[in-house]
């Protein structure tokens, strides 16, 4: 650009930022306040209405509270119950609830509240997208103020974890309706304003029971969708922090930059070549086989920048649960080879790799198509996006290939579904996740998990690529941020500024 | 006048029409369930066919599209069914960030672009000329998010003179909102700017060689009458239409800038809109879009029609 051009720009611009502030947003004289990024936007604010992760991340522990919560380490401890116990058969939980809490609006919470909340989430009618997990639910009783026993048709060994969950918050009948748009919960923050697009904000509630716990009193959340603007509204310091950074060929750049902690931690995803089981030729396990003796996972991990844990099945690697399955089908492109010719198909097959528009899935799909390439398995990637994906991958199981990250903890349920998109059917599975559910002694229950991931490793139900990492990034001074993420939700409950 | 303004208005209703059918249908055939968007992957089916059932996504095409441009005629746009929030009320907050913008690019585009093309023809062959030529040819190249990106990186990053991104909302402050304006509006109008400089500068070396402007010159006149009000006057019939067109960018344009800094526009609204399926949202944002490149083009009908009386015997 000429110079005489340069100053004409910069005159245009400066007449009219004269009655704009100049400089960066000062982060550095709020102690109290935290502006917090995020990739997605919630579209609403009402875990029982839309499946969106992003909802739980900004609601969850925030804004509501469940009986249960999920703490920084995937345990659960006492939320809205102070306490709990089982009866020795496993189907009746009694929860003790905390008494004199009281919703943002002064209402407050009892056993009666919670019926009306637990009830939501299995009636017959009941829209909540999680609805699957209560359906063990038999009936709900409020035994007074704060004693509430719920009745399960038969023992599940997830059902605390599961009402435990953003799903399972507790809202009052009164907000229920309401909570889409301006939710109302028993916790720590409360919701102050949202601007669909930009940003939401809380503020500390005066009505929660530990008011001196929590340090911060105004909380925004804003939304900031393209990678490069992530890094640039850090850098320029409009944002404090990113929880879940998801650009790992810019982490370089945030490392260099000493005001920032770059903090590496664990996710519940699964990244995996999801694999149609149910279509020719990959109902063949010698041909599921084949591909898992194909597939390279340094090299696919190494394009994540590094960020990743290899797997051999399906489950994370930091569960006490894990057992490392990743030698199950060594690299081995002979091995691979022999396979197919076993199969009937020795000179490969052409197939398609559907792909979703993420860039895991991306980086990850050039890869498969060289690595797959060797053995004789030509792919032709085909770009979805998201909806597309739902409908044509998800639900009518029109695919051959796909790379997705399944990111719920505790999901090897999914193996044992019938019309599961994997096309997977196995009675021995079923069998043995009929077990895990069943048995309610957790080491007992742990050696049954590991059972299972030897069987899905063993029968190559998709190709196991890497756990996703979690990339979070703040500032140096912010302290209290979750490193790993057992479940949504950005809890800011012990969040300060040092 | 009035005839040729009002043909040109009724056919501007005409193709209104026909676009309502046209994105009516290629929304509809958009692959992608919404319901299955809003409840995700543990949905049960009886779950999905209740959202499903209460939405409407279960009508029949025709009575949709009946419902659809009744409720356009009465005002009634209906709520999103992602956010839940009435469609009419979504569209007008994002227009308040977008129609801004948009004319912020489209000042700058003309106020910068035609006096660097007026320049540029009146010392044709001259460094000058060569420079606009240049900047023209690099602004046209430069894809617009990746300019915006370098100046965010120098004007937020190195220098903190404006914000990386986001709105601060006019109510909240005017004076900070047209600052958080000003990086999306010069990325979003540089090819513009590149476009309208050639336009320009080839349309005045026309009118420069026309016996008019020879005699202006010839009789005495001030050389910058004779640029101004002789030569510029006539060129700006081509510099009117391509800035008609240009309007038309902007918007599509808006898209991806509205992303790059993080503005909640119209522009996002499409895309978030298109990723969560929620069609009704898509429908009335896009047939407002095609009203407004409608509306700037009559007023280029309107422009022509006082820069140059003939349209009107013709028309």
């Amino acid at each position: 650009m000429p110079a005489s051009n340069r100053r004409q720009f910069l005159g245009a611009s400066t007449a009219l930022i004269a009655a704009g502030a100049f400089g960066p947003a000062a982060w550095a004289q709020a102690r109290d306040r935290v502006v917090i990024g995020m990739s997605l936007e919630p579209p609403v604010l009402d875990p029982t209405k839309n499946a969106a992760a992003a909802i739980r991340e900004i609601t969850y522990q925030n804004i509501y509270e469940s009986l249960g919560r999920i703490d920084r380490t995937g345990g659960i401890v006492p939320g809205l119950a102070e306490s709990w116990t089982i009866s020795p058969d496993g189907k009746t939980y009694t929860f003790k609830l905390r008494a004199g809490v009281k919703y943002h609006d002064g209402k407050p919470f009892n056993a009666a509240v919670a019926k009306f909340s637990i009830d939501r989430l299995y009636a017959a009618d009941s829209t909540v997208p999680a609805k699957s997990l209560y359906t063990d639910i038999e009936s709900v009783t409020a035994v007074d103020a704060t004693t509430l026993t719920i009745q399960l048709k038969n023992p599940n060994s997830y059902f605390l974890y599961s009402i435990s969950l953003g799903d399972a918050a507790i809202q009052h009948p009164d907000s229920a309706p309401t909570n889409d748009k301006t939710p109302i919960g028993t916790g720590p923050f409360m919701f102050k304003e949202r601007r669909e697009g930009d940003s939401i904000q809380l503020v500390k509630a005066p009505t929660f029971r530990d008011p001196g716990a929590i340090k911060l009193n105004t909380v925004t959340f804003k939304f900031v969708k393209d990678a490069s603007a992530q890094v640039n509204a850090l850098l320029a310091g409009d944002v404090d922090t990113f929880p879940g950074f998801q650009a790992p060929e810019l982490v370089d750049r945030l490392r260099r930059d000493n005001r920032f902690a770059v903090v590496l931690g664990s996710t519940e995803g699964e990244v995996l070549l999801a694999t149609n089981n149910g279509k020719k030729p990959f109902d063949n396990p010698k041909v599921r086989q084949a591909i898992a003796h194909a597939i390279d996972r340094a090299e696919l991990i190494a394009s994540e920048s590094g960020f990743g844990t290899p797997i051999g099945s399906h489950f994370p690697p930091h569960n006490k649960a894990y057992v490392d399955l990743t030698k199950t089908y060594p690299l081995d492109i002979a091995k691979a080879k022999a396979l197919l010719a076993e199969a009937g198909v020795p000179n490969g097959f052409e197939a398609t790799l559907k792909l979703p528009p993420v860039g895991y899935a991306q980086r990850a799909g050039e890869l498969m198509v060289s690595q797959l390439g060797k053995i004789g398995i030509k792919l032709s990637i085909v770009q979805l996006q998201w909806p597309q994906w739902l409908s044509e991958v998800f639900r009518e199981r029109n695919y051959d290939l796909t790379i997705v990250a399944h990111t719920e903890a505790n999901d090897l349920d999914r193996y044992a579904r019938d019309g599961y998109y994997w096309g997977y059917d196995s009675a021995e599975f079923k069998a043995k996740w009929r077990e895990v559910v069943l048995t309610t002694d957790f080491a007992k229950r742990d050696d049954l998990l590991k059972d299972a991931q030897r069987i899905l490793a063993r029968d190559a139900v998709n190709g196991f690529l890497w756990q996703l990492a979690k990339i979070g990034v703040w500032r140096k001074e912010l302290v209290g941020m979750w490193e790993n993420s057992p479940t949504p939700s950005i809890d800011l409950s012990g969040v300060h500024w040092r | 006048m009035i005839e040729f303004l009002s043909r040109r208005f009724a056919a501007a209703l005409l193709t209104l029409a026909l676009a309502t059918l046209l994105v009516f249908a290629v929304v509809e055939i958009l692959p992608g369930d919404p319901a299955l968007v809003m409840l995700g992957t543990d949905a049960r089916p009886d779950t999905l066919a209740a959202l499903r059932a209460k939405h409407g996504f279960d009508r029949p095409l025709g009575e949709r599209y009946v419902s659809w441009i009744a409720g356009l005629l009465t005002g009634d746009l209906g709520a999103s069914h992602a956010y839940g929030t009435p469609v009419a009320k979504l569209i007008n907050d994002r227009l308040h960030v977008t129609l801004p913008l948009g004319a912020m690019a489209l000042s700058w585009a003309t106020l910068i672009a035609i006096p660097l093309g007026v320049y540029a023809a009146w010392r044709h062959n001259s460094a000058g000329d060569w420079g606009v030529m240049t900047f023209s040819q690099l602004g046209i190249s430069i894809p617009n998010f990746w300019f915006g990106i370098l100046l965010v990186l120098l004007f937020a990053v190195t220098l903190g003179w404006f914000p990386s991104g986001g709105f601060p909302g006019w109510k909240q402050d005017v004076g900070k909102s047209l600052h958080a304006l000003v990086l999306p509006a010069l990325s979003l109008s540089l090819g513009e700017i590149a476009i309208l400089a050639r336009v320009t500068r080839s349309a005045m070396l026309d009118t420069l060689r026309e016996d008019y402007v020879r005699t202006a010159r010839a009789k005495g006149a001030a050389e910058g009458a004779v640029l101004f009000r002789h030569a510029l006057r006539n060129a700006l019939i081509p510099v009117t239409t391509v800035a008609g067109l240009i309007a038309g960018f902007l918007i599509g344009g808006a898209v991806i800038i509205e992303s790059v800094f993080r503005l909640p526009g119209v522009g996002s609204l499409v895309y978030d809109s298109i990723n969560n399926r929620d069609l009704i949202v898509i429908k009335n944002v896009t047939i407002l879009f095609t009203a407004l490149v409608l509306a700037v083009n009559l007023l280029v009908d309107l422009a022509y029609a006082v820069l140059d009386p003939r349209p009107k015997v013709t028309a």
